[in-house]
């Protein structure tokens, strides 16, 4: 093989995000865990990696694990649920790797799940609030589109770039979206259509915004690669962190969690593959661009622009629309992302015929609280 | 029983922050912390509490349309970034009723103002927010 990998990623399932009114977490995570163990030929699994991050608050249910386990028929392995905001998938894969990583053979089973659509629109953006400091940030209102709001103004007029520039990246994501099977939004959109959604908090439109979405997503994730078919692994990952008041941070123009995190790597500035960031909010993914190390600070939105992130090119970001098309899960957005960037490295279809050898996944906590990056290659 | 939501512990602990904008001041190297810290950059653990100053510039805002169930009621809200004294804290800006008018480096001043309240029977949160010195009229 060649490489020498942490772990590899031996089956995958996405259920397609949307408003699950008729299916609770139960249904969802057994028609998720189900067909991702029945992807990887059914191993024997060590332990259930449960991300969530609004089990308790919309589910109304702490221990979820066993309800969850107990529903699927999966026994004799221990669930444990990590929770990290809207980052809980990216880091519970990451504890579910070193665990598959201490391991001679041996499987784990992970799922990243969620449903915000149990509760209102106004309920779902106080939970999201929680992302913040509750003491001294969302106890005076605050929610995460006001830090991402700030951070796009700062860094629109730093960089003398027009709204109109960052109308581009809904219209990129809607497009691929508008390809991709499993992505909640599947329509097109024109740059007439994002200058007139509602703001939200200026200059952030409603077309700016991750959609909320119920969604359940699962990957199997062995020690040794699956046999059967071309394998994917998982070569590396990074972690950093940003200070947890916004206002404190010395630069509101660069996600400085994600700047850490990438350190674990050779610099990317040369990276050839596939991109897939946490763009809960279009600027976060602008930015993670830029503190990925792809391109320059200030660049990516001329860039984005000019066509050099699209499918073909050298860099390929959200080949699948990203959170914006496919929706935002919460806690099993980052699993979304590792298991769509996995169908992307297999070429499955829609992604077949893109030859990419290697992708960088980096799933983020709030805005720009913790960060993980990992780097995804296919073993031949 | 009370139709209460919100915790009043967690509220009345925070109150020296919410009201009077109390930091913490590393004895060591000098550095203001708020929101408090339990240990500075710089390693030390010994603080002095200081109060902010009630004046400062607005670096940067935005006009929330979409609240929390909490602030329905006030929508919209605005948040700045405001500078006091090089420590920047995050706030709502009130007495504002144009913010379009609001310009770079506005000069700001702390004010105690009602934040929420919980419900019907609970209690009424307060703390400060930041009033543009010069209006936004």
């Amino acid at each position: 093989m060649g490489i020498s990998a942490l772990g590899y990623i031996n089956g995958v399932h996405v259920i397609p995000p949307g408003r699950y009114y008729d299916k609770g977490y139960r249904e969802l995570f057994a028609e998720a865990a189900l067909k991702a163990l029945e992807s990887a030929g059914n191993p024997d699994i060590k332990a259930i990696y449960i991300a969530s991050a609004l089990s308790e608050l919309t589910g109304e249910q702490l221990a979820i694990g066993n309800i969850l386990r107990d529903y699927s028929g999966i026994r004799n392995a221990p669930s444990i649920r990590v929770e990290n905001g809207d980052g809980s998938g990216g880091f519970a894969f990451m504890v579910a790797l070193n665990h598959v990583a201490s391991m001679n053979d041996g499987c784990v089973l992970l799922v990243g799940i969620d449903k915000p659509h149990e509760v209102t629109s106004l309920k779902q953006n106080k939970y999201a609030s929680y992302l913040l400091d509750s003491d001294y940030e969302s106890y005076f209102g605050a929610t995460p589109v006001v830090l991402a709001a700030l951070m796009a103004k700062q860094y629109l007029k730093n960089y003398e770039y027009k709204y109109e520039d960052l109308a581009a990246w809904a219209i990129k994501m809607h497009e691929r979206g508008a390809k991709t099977p499993f992505a909640y939004f599947k329509r097109a959109a024109k740059l007439k259509d994002v200058l007139e959604s509602e703001l939200v908090a200026d200059p952030l439109r409603l077309y700016d915004v991750s959609p909320f979405v119920d969604g359940a997503a699962a990957l199997v994730l062995c020690s040794k690669p699956n046999t059967r078919d071309q394998a994917v692994g998982v070569l590396g990952y990074g972690f950093g962190a940003s200070n947890s008041y916004f206002a404190s941070r010395n630069d509101y123009t660069a996600l400085m969690s994600v700047i850490e995190a990438v350190k674990a790597f050779n610099p990317l500035n040369d990276f050839n593959g596939i991109v897939s960031v946490h763009d809960t909010y279009s600027i976060l993914g602008v930015l993670a661009l830029e503190s990925l190390g792809l391109c320059k600070r200030g660049s990516a939105l001329r860039l984005l622009n000019e066509g050099y992130f699209d499918p073909g090119g050298k860099v390929m970001v959200n080949l699948d629309g990203g959170l914006k098309a496919v929706g935002n899960s919460m806690g099993a957005s980052g699993v979304y992302q590792l298991a769509s960037a996995t169908m992307q490295l297999r070429g499955d279809k829609p992604f077949n015929g893109l030859n990419a050898e290697a992708a960088v996944v980096e799933d983020m906590v709030g805005v720009d609280q913790e960060s993980v990056v990992f780097m995804l290659k296919v073993v031949k | 029983m009370v139709d209460q939501s919100l915790s009043v512990p967690k509220y009345w602990r925070r109150i020296p922050q919410y009201y009077r904008l109390t930091a913490l001041k590393c004895r060591k190297c000098g550095r203001v912390y708020f929101p408090p810290r339990a240990i500075c950059d710089c390693g030390s653990r010994e603080f002095d509490e200081v109060e902010l100053p009630r004046r400062g510039r607005l670096i940067e805002f935005t006009v929330l349309r979409s609240v929390t169930s909490d602030f329905e009621k006030q929508r919209p809200l605005i948040f700045g970034i405001v500078d006091l004294n090089g420590v920047r804290v995050l706030g709502q800006l009130v007495d504002c009723p144009n913010p379009e008018k609001l310009s770079d480096n506005a000069e700001v001043e702390v004010v105690f103002r009602r934040v929420k309240e919980d419900s019907d029977y609970g209690i009424i949160y307060y703390g400060f927010k930041l009033r543009p010195l010069k209006g936004c009229w």
